[in-house]
């Protein structure tokens, strides 16, 4: 029995246009509760549009709108 | 010449430099015959995490269209700037134009604050009216008793 639900595409807000790292509410559904990036295989999120959110987390979380961790300070 | 999106970080004890930054780098641009498709403050936001011991900082974005020696001298400015904490350059297919979602955000915020400023204020008057108002009945009543 797998431990995680693995989701379908539909039940996640996958838009077809630009992930943008300035859309940090949309960004926050794709980290996790210690602020790592959810991987595909639980999300559901294609190959190409999770390395679309990787690039846009890793640019907000370089300018400090997104954490890297939860044990930041 | 292409279109590049710059953000860059400025330490909040310099905030109040930022206006006259933005202009500096605007003129610098226009010299390099570019141009400016967008300019955004976001004020003073709060970081994910401490950046060189601080908490905040104040957050611009710029949509540019610049060329290679231009996009240079910028980056030069921003390194040489003890005030900028970090920048961020990306290219970007096309020019940008409408607001972002944090820049809305952004503004929302503004909006909730004044509302707020005005509620307080409304109060206060109001306040300051039903206290006169007691003054002058108490007044009134001092001068019937005698």
């Amino acid at each position: 029995m797998s431990r995680f639900r693995r989701r379908r595409q539909g039940e996640v807000n996958i838009q077809t246009e630009d992930v943008d790292y300035k859309d940090l509410d949309f960004l926050k559904q794709f980290i996790g509760e210690t602020g790592k990036i959810v991987p595909a295989r639980i999300s559901g999120a294609s190959a190409k549009f999770q390395r679309k959110l990787t690039t846009e987390i890793n640019r907000a979380r370089f300018l400090a709108l997104l954490p890297y961790t939860d044990q930041h300070k | 010449m292409r279109h590049y999106e710059v953000v860059f970080l400025v330490h909040p004890d310099q905030s109040d430099q930022v206006p006259g930054m933005i202009e500096r780098y605007q003129s610098l641009i226009e010299r390099g015959e570019g141009k400016v498709h967008r300019t955004e403050d976001w004020g003073r936001r709060q970081l994910a995490f401490t950046v060189s011991k601080i908490h905040k900082a104040h957050y611009i974005l710029m949509n540019i269209e610049a060329g290679q020696e231009t996009l240079d001298e910028l980056e030069s400015s921003f390194r040489f700037n003890d005030a900028v904490i970090r920048y961020l350059i990306i290219r970007r297919k096309k020019p940008e134009t409408g607001r972002s979602r944090i820049y809305e955000e952004e503004l929302r915020e503004q909006e909730k604050d004044k509302e707020r400023d005005r509620r307080r204020e409304e109060e206060l008057a109001a306040r300051r009216r039903d206290n006169s108002n007691a003054d002058s009945e108490a007044n009134a009543a001092e001068e019937s008793a005698e």
